[in-house]
Parts: C-alpha cells; sequence; structure tokens
C-alpha cells in the first residue's frame, strides 16, 4: 500500500516541469558558488561556499520546493484528498507523501552538499573524499531536517501556507546562536558544515537535534492530516 | 446499508440538525443544495467530515473504518483526483487502494462514453471531465457499494450526461447504495426511488414521489431546541419579526415555530438563527394536530 500511495506524490515531483526549473537553479546558484571560490583559489573554499551559500539559502530553498511539489502546493490534509478518496487512510497517505518529501530532499541535499564540496574544495579543506562523503551526509540531514520542518509548516493553513511562515521562522531563529536557535534547522545545520555552533553544541549534538527534528515534525505533519 | 441516527454537525457556515435516515440499495434523492448541508450530509456518510452528535453507521460499520471508506465514492462538484497522474494510472491508482482487480481504464471510462480521456493527465481535464472520470471510476468499480453524487448532471461530459442515469440505476438494482443529492426536482425524480428534503439543515420532507413530496411539504410546526432560555429567548423575539411565521412560542428551552408550508419555515427559521447567532442544539419538524403527513412522515 505505501508504494501505491507514493505514485501520487513522486509524480508530483517527477512531473512538476516547475519544479525541475526552480531546484536547477538553487543547485546552479551553489554549484556556481563553488566554481568561483574554485577559480579565486580559495583555500577553505568548500567550507565557506557550504556554510554561507548552501547550508544558509540553497538546501532551505531546495527543499521548500520539493516538499511544496511532493504536497501539491497544498496543506497536508489537502495533499491526500485524491487518494483518501478512493478509500485510503488520511494518515498513512499523509505519512507517505511527507515521507517522499523528506525523501526528495535528503538525495537533494546530499547529492548537492558533495557536489559543492568537490567543485569548491581548496587546499586547507579535509581530503576531498572524505569531505565529499561528509558534506554529502551533511546534506542528506540538513535536507530531510527542513522537508520535515516545512511538511509541518504545510499542516497550517487551507492551503498549506504555514510552510512560507516555517522559513521565516528558521530566519528568524536559526540567525542567532541563542536557545531559540537550537529549534530551527539553520544553526544546527550551519554547526555541521563547520560553521558557528549554537549554544557551543557539539557536531554530534546538533546531529541527534536534526535527527529529532525530521521524527518530530514530520509526526506533527502527519497529525495534522488525520479526519 | 446507511442510517444516520440524531445526527447533528457544522461546517462553517452550514449546520445539519438532528438528521435521521436510513437507506438501503437503491437509488435515493436528496432534494437541496450545498445551502442546506447537502454536501456536509454526504460528508458525513463518506466519512470525511465527523458529526457533533448522533450515529452515523455505512455498511454496518462507521464510515472511518478504513474497510468502509474503501467501499465508498463520493463524487462532489469539485471531485479531487490525483493532480500528477493520467487518467488510466488514476483508475489503476484507485483499483489498488480499493483492492479490487485491475481493469482496462478505457473499458471502465467506456461505460460514460469517455474512452477518449484514458491517456489524458488529470492535470489537462476540464471540470466536466474530471467529474465524467470521477463518476466512472465509482460507477464501474467492483468494491464500492455506496455511491454518493453531488448534482450528476451539472458540469458533466456532454458524453457522459446520457449514459449516467442508467447506469446509476444498474448500481441501485446491483445491491448499492446510490445517494443523489440534487436541486433538480426532475433530476431526483428521473433517477430516484425515493426522495427526501433537505432545507437549511433539516430533513423537512420524505416521500416515494416527486408528487407526494409537494404534498409532504405543506404545514408543519418545527422545534427548535436552543442551550438555554436565554438564547431561546432572543430566538423568539427574532421568528416574532417574521411575515411567514404564524404563530410562535417558548417552551423552556425549546422554541415552536409555526407555518404553512414547510419549506419557508425552515428556511426562515434558519435564516433568523443565523441572524441571531445563535448555537440551536437541535431542530426538528413535528406534525401539526389533525395534519396527515406524507406517506413516509416528517422528519
Amino acid at each position: 500500500m505505501i508504494a501505491v500511495l507514493a505514485q501520487l506524490p513522486i509524480a508530483r515531483v517527477v512531473r512538476t516541469p516547475r519544479t525541475w526549473v526552480a531546484t536547477g537553479a538553487w543547485c546552479a546558484l551553489a554549484v556556481g558558488m563553488a566554481l568561483v571560490m574554485r577559480a579565486r583559489g580559495a583555500s577553505h573554499g568548500a567550507d565557506d561556499v557550504l556554510v554561507e551559500a548552501c547550508g544558509a539559502l540553497v538546501l532551505p530553498l531546495l527543499a521548500y520546493t520539493l516538499v511544496g511539489t511532493a504536497l501539491g502546493a497544498r496543506s497536508v490534509a489537502g495533499s491526500t484528498t485524491a487518494v483518501a478518496a478512493f478509500g485510503a487512510s488520511p494518515a498513512l497517505a499523509a505519512a507517505v507523501t511527507v515521507g517522499v518529501g523528506v525523501a526528495a530532499s535528503a538525495l537533494g541535499g546530499a547529492v548537492l552538499a558533495a557536489t559543492v564540496a568537490i567543485v569548491a574544495h581548496g587546499a586547507a579543506d579535509p581530503p576531498l573524499a572524505r569531505d565529499a562523503l561528509v558534506s554529502g551526509y551533511v546534506g542528506a540531514l540538513g535536507g530531510a531536517a527542513y522537508a520535515s520542518w516545512f511538511a509541518l509548516g504545510a499542516g497550517f493553513g487551507r492551503r498549506g501556507g504555514g510552510r512560507l511562515v516555517a522559513l521565516v521562522i528558521d530566519w528568524l531563529l536559526g540567525a542567532n546562536g541563542g536557545v531559540t536557535a537550537l529549534l530551527a534547522p539553520r544553526a544546527h545545520l550551519r554547526n555541521l558544515l563547520g560553521g558557528a555552533p549554537p549554544m557551543d553544541l557539539s557536531q554530534r549534538a546538533s546531529a541527534v537535534a536534526l535527527a529529532i527534528l525530521v521524527l518530530v515534525c514530520a509526526l506533527g505533519a502527519v497529525g495534522r492530516a488525520r479526519t | 446499508m446507511i442510517a444516520l441516527e440524531g445526527v447533528a454537525a457544522r461546517r462553517r457556515p452550514l449546520a445539519l440538525a438532528s438528521v435521521s435516515v436510513a437507506w438501503g440499495a437503491g437509488v435515493h434523492a436528496v432534494l437541496g443544495g450545498r445551502e442546506d448541508g447537502g454536501a456536509l450530509l454526504l460528508s458525513l456518510i463518506a466519512g470525511t467530515a465527523r458529526p457533533r452528535s448522533g450515529r452515523v453507521t455505512v455498511l454496518d460499520g462507521i464510515p472511518f473504518d478504513p474497510g468502509v471508506r474503501k467501499r465508498v465514492s463520493m463524487v462532489l462538484l469539485d471531485p479531487a483526483l490525483p493532480d500528477a497522474l493520467r487518467v488510466d494510472e488514476t483508475m489503476a491508482l484507485a483499483a489498488a487502494i480499493r483492492g479490487e482487480p485491475a481493469r482496462p481504464a478505457s473499458e471502465r471510462l467506456g461505460v460514460l462514453g469517455i474512452e477518449s480521456l484514458t491517456t489524458r493527465s488529470v492535470r489537462s481535464l476540464s471540470l466536466a471531465e474530471a467529474r465524467a472520470v470521477a463518476l466512472a471510476e465509482g460507477v464501474t468499480s467492483s468494491h464500492v457499494r455506496v455511491l454518493l453524487v453531488e448534482e450528476p448532471f451539472l458540469s458533466i461530459d456532454p458524453r457522459a450526461m446520457s449514459l449516467l442515469s442508467p447506469q446509476l440505476r444498474a448500481r441501485g438494482a446491483d445491491g448499492c447504495a446510490v445517494v443523489v443529492l440534487t436541486a433538480s426536482p426532475r433530476d431526483a425524480g428521473e433517477l430516484a426511488d425515493d426522495h427526501l428534503v433537505l432545507r437549511r439543515g433539516a430533513i423537512t420532507a420524505r416521500a416515494t414521489t416527486i408528487e407526494a413530496l409537494s404534498s409532504a411539504s405543506q404545514a408543519g410546526a418545527l422545534r427548535i431546541v436552543a442551550h438555554d432560555s436565554r438564547d431561546a429567548r432572543a430566538l423568539v423575539v427574532a421568528l416574532a419579526r417574521e411575515e411567514d411565521i404564524d404563530g410562535v412560542a417558548q417552551d423552556g428551552t425549546a422554541v415552536v415555530a409555526r407555518g404553512r408550508d414547510a419549506v419557508t419555515l425552515a428556511r426562515t427559521v434558519g435564516r433568523a438563527i443565523v441572524g441571531t447567532n445563535l448555537d440551536v442544539a437541535e431542530m426538528r419538524f413535528d406534525t401539526l394536530p389533525g395534519e396527515t403527513p406524507s406517506p413516509e412522515g416528517l422528519k
């Protein structure tokens, strides 16, 4: 049944040209900045692009776009109306839809972060293969956390307008290093990519925090879809 | 097959009050519109809305039961189809979810003469085409036992128009409960075996023929139960200003309004309730002494 229910959100992601244009543009921006860093011969090129561009701007917007597409630009409940009309459980359909959004964002985040790490790799960055692997893992975790965060946002508003509010909240909370920064994905992702940690948190703790955010936000989003 | 017992429900700005009805196999018409709570009534049966009180039983279970949901098909004026899929993929998806054997989509769509839509993207369908596809899915599903259709002949592909009526009747004869919500007495008369009138959230009449329904819609008394006597008093004051009300009396938290025409009475009382912004607990029709109700009685 999960494979059956996944058909619709996967088709939304794969068959929506607007999504490909948007994600392509965000990825081109990140890779373009990586190429600039490479051309300049920056010693910490990968770190700089991953923290300043990838983690702070491109990855959230990539996840925002992919989740919105998986949900069909609707609320979480609204995105499952079509399959619920055939008798599918709204909660299961919502879980599968959110899962597709999270998986797509994790995959996109991993590929993007690894690509940026390779392209912008500088002399002072960690060894290339290890850096690409770690960046890919962090990109996947960050992408999943953002996707889950936006899915929870999409649980609010008739057409899921809460997704935009979630984006703004993340930017506002994650911009500082205070206690409130612990609640949003932005500060934890910055910490994992080598930026300033929130409340002097270790990278391991930030990784755990992101994993918890993935779980809690996804469950919250599914809970919003129940009839 | 479908039973509603004292069901009250609300979906702003509409409310259903104390609705009791039982439907078995066959085609049943609900005469009324969205503003009367018709779509809300269908949503309660389909399990997409919850009652505030009372009990809804569908196929011997509750409408939210996954096993029940898979055997219910509801086609409203704005049908929900999987936007990113093609029509044939939609039919296959529906069959997989309902747990029925997959059949060629063109064969299923051909029942309503719309097989040319088979390979079209759902996004490219007009509203009329989308409704025809949704109806074809429900009508041809081997697992669907309850079919709920809002305005079957409104906004529908012309190719399906002439074929729909015999298909719905065939499903009714086949042991399905087909409930048609329509504001058109002609459509109701053409399709259904029995009819009820839904006005402003209350069933005002029920009969087996449209003609009997007309006589059943005559005089009546509407009893409205408010949450407290203060609300009841406010309602009495509001009703006393209405020209279509012949008499109004208060009995504790209950208000009894009388009029010569049940439909007008229900509409007027509904308007007064909305105007005074009251939240009533119950509303039901009482037959006036000495009057004969319709063959199956007024609710």
